[in-house]
């Protein structure tokens, strides 16, 4: 499939202080790819160098076709960003209407996205005043006029409530099954699991990890067994393998890399060992792990 | 496509001024009713004339588009208007550049006022030379746009607004827009060759008294490109 974006071997440099440092990222046609890592880790620094804010050294940056310091390539693009504030006096059809006119489209392209957000009746509305939920819409809106091939998503759900979230995704998802490609940085892991084809974690300017949540799971060996037993935390802590041992609501619930071994011990001692169940780790605990722990998983 | 651009984004800059009456109270009428303070008190019987408008216009057009640029920039900054715009591929240039246009209106509705309180002090006046003055007044305000920018693009909104109209009041005094120079003190009076402002009056004045225009308009001309350096400094500091 076709990529929307490449980026090989990114460089970018703060002074002394190296923000990215050979960091390769692609995203195909119709593909969600979530960017996560901790604070710091360099995702504003490279959505910046993607939608040509800033410039690196890359020995290959392509956006939608072109290099993303190009205006005409970055009309392509349907961006939002973190920390946007609009201009008191515009209303939002006079934005979303200008970022049409910006583009030679049409006032029925803008008339189309304002719709597609959800903010149809609000055109006369001082865009100021607008929550912040659909201060994020009128954003993506001014990015849709132009039917993007690639969203850039910067903390895009930030502060909004479950159901402004679940609108946003929607339209998204419409977008992607139109084949847009989406590149979106989260700090609500859960929300890159749901909405994400692919996950790729970024710490201290690297990339290291990269795969769908699944397979992200999978590498943290690691599984968590909840049941109802007997057998005391003292014993069960004596288990090979066994990393973690809690009662948690009248439930032991044990974190180890072996999981069949300890079930076998477990049924063992306790025949009557009743509601079990063995779970992989969720992707924050992978997060979480990978972040601490990155050089085993480079 | 630029054009396209250039027009929409001027409309978007005028609607925003024309939205906000209280800085368009301060910018357009305070320079006229400056005017007509010293007209009434100064003018005595034959009121004051284009030689005035040249001028107290000189400080209308200062008092615009000195301080909006420079402030609708840092607002832009501030909100993180300006990355929105640089990322959905508007050109820095046409940005500042519909900034700096969208000023002129206003700074010609000032010289409009302007001219009508001395119609009406001093009787009717020579249009060919009112025009002529007008004319100088908005070419040469080029460089003192760029200088609002350059400080737009360095600090806060507020930071912004308090500089330029530091820099405002002070450089009109001195470069005897509001006083002729000859009621300053003499040491007072020898600073205003060095000040833009001060070239641009007489540039102005030259239109209406005739005088020598080259040395004035060499001066501004370097000031035009110090402006757009110092602008272009200011700007890749900023962080937008």
């Amino acid at each position: 499939m076709e990529h929307v974006l490449e980026v090989r071997g990114l460089v970018h440099r703060y002074g002394d202080y190296t923000a990215l440092s050979g960091v390769d990222l692609t995203v195909k046609a119709g593909e969600c790819v979530a960017l996560l890592g901790p604070n710091g880790a360099g995702k504003t620094t490279l959505v910046r160098n993607v939608i040509g804010l800033i410039e690196g050294n890359a020995d290959l940056i392509q956006v939608a076709g072109g290099s993303p310091r190009r205006a005409e390539t970055r009309r392509r693009l349907g961006v939002v960003q973190q920390a946007v504030g609009f201009p008191r006096s515009l209303t939002v059809g006079e934005i979303v209407g200008s970022a049409a006119a910006r583009r030679g489209l049409s006032p029925e392209a803008a008339s189309r996205a304002i719709a597609e957000m959800g903010l149809a009746g609000l055109e006369k509305h001082r865009a100021a005043q607008l929550s912040g939920g659909q201060q994020q819409r009128l954003q993506l809106a001014m990015g849709l006029v132009a039917d993007p091939v690639l969203l850039v998503l910067d903390e895009p759900t930030e502060g909004l409530d479950v159901e402004a979230r679940r609108r946003f995704w929607n339209t998204i998802r419409r977008r992607l099954d139109n084949g847009a490609g989406v590149l979106v940085t989260t700090h609500l892991v859960d929300e890159a699991a749901a909405v994400a084809d692919r996950v790729v974690v970024v710490d201290r300017g690297r990339v290291v990890a990269e795969g769908t949540p699944d397979e992200l799971r999978r590498t943290l060996s690691e599984r968590r067994i909840s049941v109802q037993t007997k057998v005391p935390v003292s014993v069960i802590r004596t288990f090979d393998s066994v990393e973690t041992v809690e009662l948690r609501d009248g439930r032991t619930v044990i974190a180890t890399t072996d999981s069949e071994q300890v079930v076998r011990r477990l049924l063992d001692l306790d025949p009557e060992a009743n509601d079990l169940t063995v779970a992989t780790a969720s992707l924050e605990e992978v997060l979480i792990a990978i972040t601490q722990h990155e050089e085993v998983l480079i | 496509m630029n054009t396209r651009i250039f027009l929409t984004e001027v409309r978007d800059e005028l609607l925003s001024i024309f939205r906000e009456p209280i800085a368009l109270f301060f910018s357009v009428l305070v320079p006229v009713a400056f005017f007509a303070l010293f007209a009434t008190m100064f003018g005595g019987e034959g009121g004051f004339g284009v030689e005035s408008v040249a001028r107290y216009g000189a400080f209308g057009v200062l008092s615009v588009v000195l301080s909006n640029p420079g402030i609708s920039l840092a607002d832009a900054i501030e909100r993180g208007w300006l990355r929105v715009k640089r990322a959905d591929g508007t050109p820095l240039g046409v940005t500042l550049s519909a900034k700096v246009t969208a000023a002129l209106p206003y700074a010609i509705i000032t010289l409009a006022g302007i001219t009508l309180v001395a119609r009406l002090t001093a009787g009717p006046l020579d249009t060919i030379q009112v025009l002529r003055v007008i004319g100088v007044l908005l070419l040469g305000s080029l460089p003192f746009s760029l200088f609002s920018l350059a400080v737009g693009a360095k600090f806060s909104t507020n930071s912004a607004t308090a500089v330029l109209n530091a820099v405002l009041i002070p450089s009109v005094i001195l470069s005897g827009l509001w006083f002729p120079l000859e009621m300053l003190p003499a040491w007072l009076g020898n600073i205003a060759v060095y000040l833009p402002p001060y070239h641009l009056a007489q540039l102005a004045l030259a239109q209406v008294e005739g005088g020598a225009v080259w040395g004035h308009l060499a001066y501004l001309a370097g000031t035009t490109i110090v402006g757009a350096i110092t602008a272009a400094l200011a700007y890749r500091s900023a962080e937008v």
